[in-house]
C-alpha cells in the first residue's frame, strides 16, 4: 500500500512538473534585454573563497568551533557565487541558441561555442554545488579529493612506522 | 449499453481519429524523416484500434481471444514507446555536443537504474485480486510506466536545468508521452492494489488522458517551429571559460 501511494504521488508530481514546463513554454518569460539580466560576478573573490591555502591558514589559526563557523560562511558565499554564475550561463545558453540561428556563419559558430561553454558551466556548477553543500554540512572535514589523498598518505606513513616499530626484524630481512 | 461505456467508446474513437490526423500532418510536413519510430508508433496505435475495436463488438470473438490480442497490442506499444523515447534523447543529444559526451552514458545508467528499481518493486509488491497471468502483465505494465515516466521526467529536468530549447516537435512528442506515462503509472499502481475493482473509472481516466495526449501531439506537430525570442547580431563578451576552469579545479580539489 505504501509503495502504491508513493508511486501515485511521484507520478502526480511528474505530471505537475510537465504541466508547469508546458505552461512556461507557451508563456515564456525571458526578455530580449539579456544584458540587463546578466549579473557581474567577481571571479577573483570566488577564487579566494575556495582557496585551499586560505582554508588551511584559517584551520591553523582559529579555534575549531570558530573555524567551522567561518568556513561555513565562506562556503555559503562561494555557493552564492556559483549559483549566480550558473544563472548567467543559463541566460547565455538562450543568447547562444539565438546566435546559432543567425544567418551570419561566424555569429552562428560563436553561438555554438557559447552554448557549449555555458552548458558545460551549468554541469560543473551542479557538481560543484553538491560538493559545497556537503562541505557546508561537514565544515571541519576535508572532503576534497586532494584532502583525501593527503589523509591517505599520512595514514599509510603512520601504518608503515607502526609496522617498523612492531617488527624491526622483518624490515632488516627485507633489506638484506 | 450504459452512458459510461458510450462516453468511453466515443473517447476511444475520437482519439484514434485524431491520431489519424497526426499521421496526416506527419506525412504533409515530412516529420516522419526525423521521427520514424514515433511515426511507426502512431500507425501501430491506429492499426491496433482498427483490429481491437471491431473485435470488442463481434459476438463470435471470445474473451480470451480479445485479451490475447489486447496484450499483444499493448506490448508492441510499450516497445515502440521505448524506441520513441530513445529517438527523443538522440535528437536532444545530437543538437548539443557537450550533452552528447556526458548524456549517452548517463541515459544508459538511468535506464539500468530504473529497470532495477522496477524489478525490486516487482519482487516486493504483487498485484492483488488478479489471476497469475494478469498480475504478471500488470507488473510489466507498471514497470514500463515507471521506466518511461522516469526517463521523460529526467529529460525534461535536464532540459529545464540546462536551459535547452527543445524544438517544438521534440518537445510536443516528449510532453504527450510524459503525460501519458505518468497517468498510466498512477493507473498501474492503483490497479496493482485494487485489482479489477474500479477498472471502469481507471479505463475512463486512461482514455481521456490518451485523447489529451493526441491533442498535444497534433498541436505541436501542426504549429510552426518557434522562432528565437530575440535576434543576436554578435555574441556578447563573457568570462564563462574562466569560470569553467575554476569550477573544474574546485570539483577536482
Amino acid at each position: 500500500m505504501i509503495i502504491t501511494l508513493a508511486l501515485v504521488i511521484l507520478a502526480l508530481f511528474a505530471l505537475l512538473f510537465l504541466i508547469r514546463l508546458a505552461k512556461g513554454r507557451i508563456f515564456p518569460s525571458t526578455s530580449s534585454d539579456f544584458r540587463a539580466e546578466v549579473q557581474p560576478v567577481d571571479i577573483q573573490a570566488f577564487r579566494n573563497l575556495i582557496d585551499s591555502g586560505e582554508e588551511e591558514f584559517l584551520r591553523r589559526n582559529l579555534p575549531p568551533a570558530e573555524f567551522r563557523a567561518v568556513q561555513r560562511q565562506r562556503l555559503r558565499a562561494a555557493a552564492d557565487y556559483i549559483r549566480c554564475a550558473a544563472r548567467n550561463a543559463g541566460i547565455l545558453v538562450r543568447v547562444g541558441e539565438a546566435a546559432r540561428r543567425s544567418a551570419d556563419p561566424s555569429v552562428a559558430k560563436a553561438g555554438e561555442k557559447l552554448v557549449d561553454t555555458a552548458i558545460r558551466l551549468r554541469l560543473y556548477a551542479f557538481q560543484a554545488l553538491v560538493k559545497l553543500y556537503l562541505a557546508i554540512l561537514l565544515p571541519g572535514a576535508r572532503i576534497s579529493a586532494a584532502g583525501l589523498a593527503e589523509d591517505y598518505e599520512r595514514m599509510t606513513r603512520v601504518v608503515f612506522l607502526l609496522s617498523r616499530l612492531q617488527h624491526p626484524s622483518r624490515q632488516e630481512s627485507a633489506a638484506s | 449499453m450504459s452512458w459510461q461505456s458510450i462516453l468511453s467508446d466515443s473517447l476511444i474513437v475520437a482519439s484514434h481519429l485524431l491520431l489519424g490526423g497526426v499521421i496526416v500532418v506527419f506525412c504533409r510536413n515530412r516529420v516522419y524523416i526525423q521521427f520514424p519510430l514515433f511515426f511507426a508508433y502512431t500507425i501501430a496505435e491506429v492499426l491496433q484500434f482498427a483490429v481491437l475495436f471491431p473485435m470488442l463488438l463481434m459476438k463470435s470473438v471470445t474473451g480470451w481471444e480479445y485479451t490475447f490480442a489486447y496484450w499483444v497490442g499493448i506490448s508492441l506499444s510499450a516497445v515502440l514507446r521505448f524506441g520513441v523515447i530513445h529517438e527523443i534523447f538522440s535528437h536532444v543529444f545530437h543538437n548539443y555536443g557537450v550533452i552528447n559526451q556526458y548524456g549517452r552514458p548517463a541515459f544508459r545508467w538511468l535506464t539500468v537504474g530504473l529497470v532495477s528499481l522496477t524489478l525490486l518493486l516487482a519482487v516486493y509488491t504483487g498485484a492483488n485480486g488478479l489471476d497469475r497471468l494478469a498480475s504478471i502483465i500488470y507488473l510489466l505494465d507498471r514497470a514500463a510506466s515507471i521506466t518511461q515516466c522516469g526517463l521523460l521526467v529526467a529529460l525534461f529536468f535536464l532540459a529545464s536545468y540546462l536551459h535547452l530549447s527543445l524544438r517544438s516537435h521534440t518537445f510536443g512528442i516528449a510532453l504527450g508521452l510524459g503525460v501519458l506515462a505518468s497517468v498510466e503509472l498512477v493507473a498501474a499502481a492503483i490497479r496493482s492494489q485494487l485489482g479489477y475493482a474500479g477498472s471502469t473509472a481507471i479505463n475512463f481516466l486512461l482514455t481521456a488522458t490518451y485523447l489529451i495526449c493526441v491533442l498535444i501531439w497534433l498541436y505541436y506537430l501542426w504549429a510552426p517551429e518557434r522562432s528565437p525570442q530575440f535576434a543576436v547580431k554578435a555574441v556578447p563578451e563573457h568570462d564563462l571559460e574562466d569560470w569553467n576552469k575554476e569550477l573544474q579545479r574546485l570539483i577536482q580539489q
